[in-house]
């Protein structure tokens, strides 16, 4: 009875060991693609006006002596 | 009072004309002619959006924003004041709480794909990191990527196999180090 509930106990810590990893992986992944994250057509209003902003003049790049 | 040195040198040549104590003397500075590489039109060009949480993002961002600015001359660098940035991300609602945030616009892909449809670029969201060296990690990301792919014919592609990389890594770290935390080991 004891050996039978060992297995139990065993593919439930494992069970939640792999259930963790995949989580775990899981969040990661999304942090990643949250932090580093690629712009398409659904951003196009976005990038549009940005871009805008430097075709209007109203954005001047950066230069050394300006202030970050 | 400032102490006098006694050694066999003298620290003035003996014609040498007579310098006030406490009067700065200029070094001579030795004129080196600048190497200018000749660079081929921008590929990028990179916005900076903050609004000013007082965030570690900031911060940090701030602190290195000379040393991002050295490593990226040759793209165009524009920084949104902090009132432009609170209108432009009022108006994005999306980007709340993403700030700082640096924009990297892909030229090349814009006109290949006429326009922004398509991949055009990139967000990094510093604004949802929570430590200063997950900042600077992130940062020293985004410094490095943009110069080693600058000649990339298909930066998308390179992003997303970088990021599959990263991955395969934190995965790596997650089985060597927090499974057998998480087990008992």
């Amino acid at each position: 009875m004891f050996d039978r509930l060992g297995e139990v106990v065993s593919v439930v810590l494992g069970a939640l060991a792999l259930g963790y990893l995949i989580y775990e992986i899981d969040r990661r992944k999304r942090k990643l693609s949250d932090l580093f994250y690629l712009l398409d057509n659904e951003d196009a209003d976005i990038s549009a006006e940005l871009m805008d902003m430097v075709e209007s003049g109203e954005l001047q790049p950066h230069t050394r002596g300006g202030r970050a | 009072m400032a102490k006098t040195r006694s050694g066999s040198r003298p620290l003035m040549p003996q014609n040498a004309p007579p310098v006030n104590e406490g009067a700065v003397i200029e070094l001579p500075v030795r004129a080196r002619p600048r190497k200018s590489k000749p660079s081929g039109p921008p590929r990028f060009r990179i916005f900076i959006i903050d609004s000013g949480w007082n965030s570690v993002a900031r911060r940090v961002l701030r602190h290195n924003f000379a040393l991002v600015r050295r490593l990226h001359r040759d793209d165009s660098i524009y920084l949104l004041s902090r009132k432009r940035s609170r209108d432009f991300i009022h108006r994005h609602r999306s980007l709340i709480g993403r700030d700082p945030i640096i924009a990297v616009h892909d030229l090349d892909a814009i006109e290949q794909h006429y326009g922004n449809a398509g991949f055009h670029g990139l967000h990094l969201h510093l604004g949802i990191l929570r430590t200063p060296r997950q900042v600077l990690t992130a940062l020293q990301a985004f410094a490095r990527f943009p110069r080693v792919h600058r000649e990339s014919p298909d930066l998308e592609t390179d992003i997303r196999s970088e990021l599959r990389r990263e991955g395969i890594v934190g995965t790596v770290e997650i089985l060597l180090h927090k499974v057998p935390r998480v087990i008992g080991g």
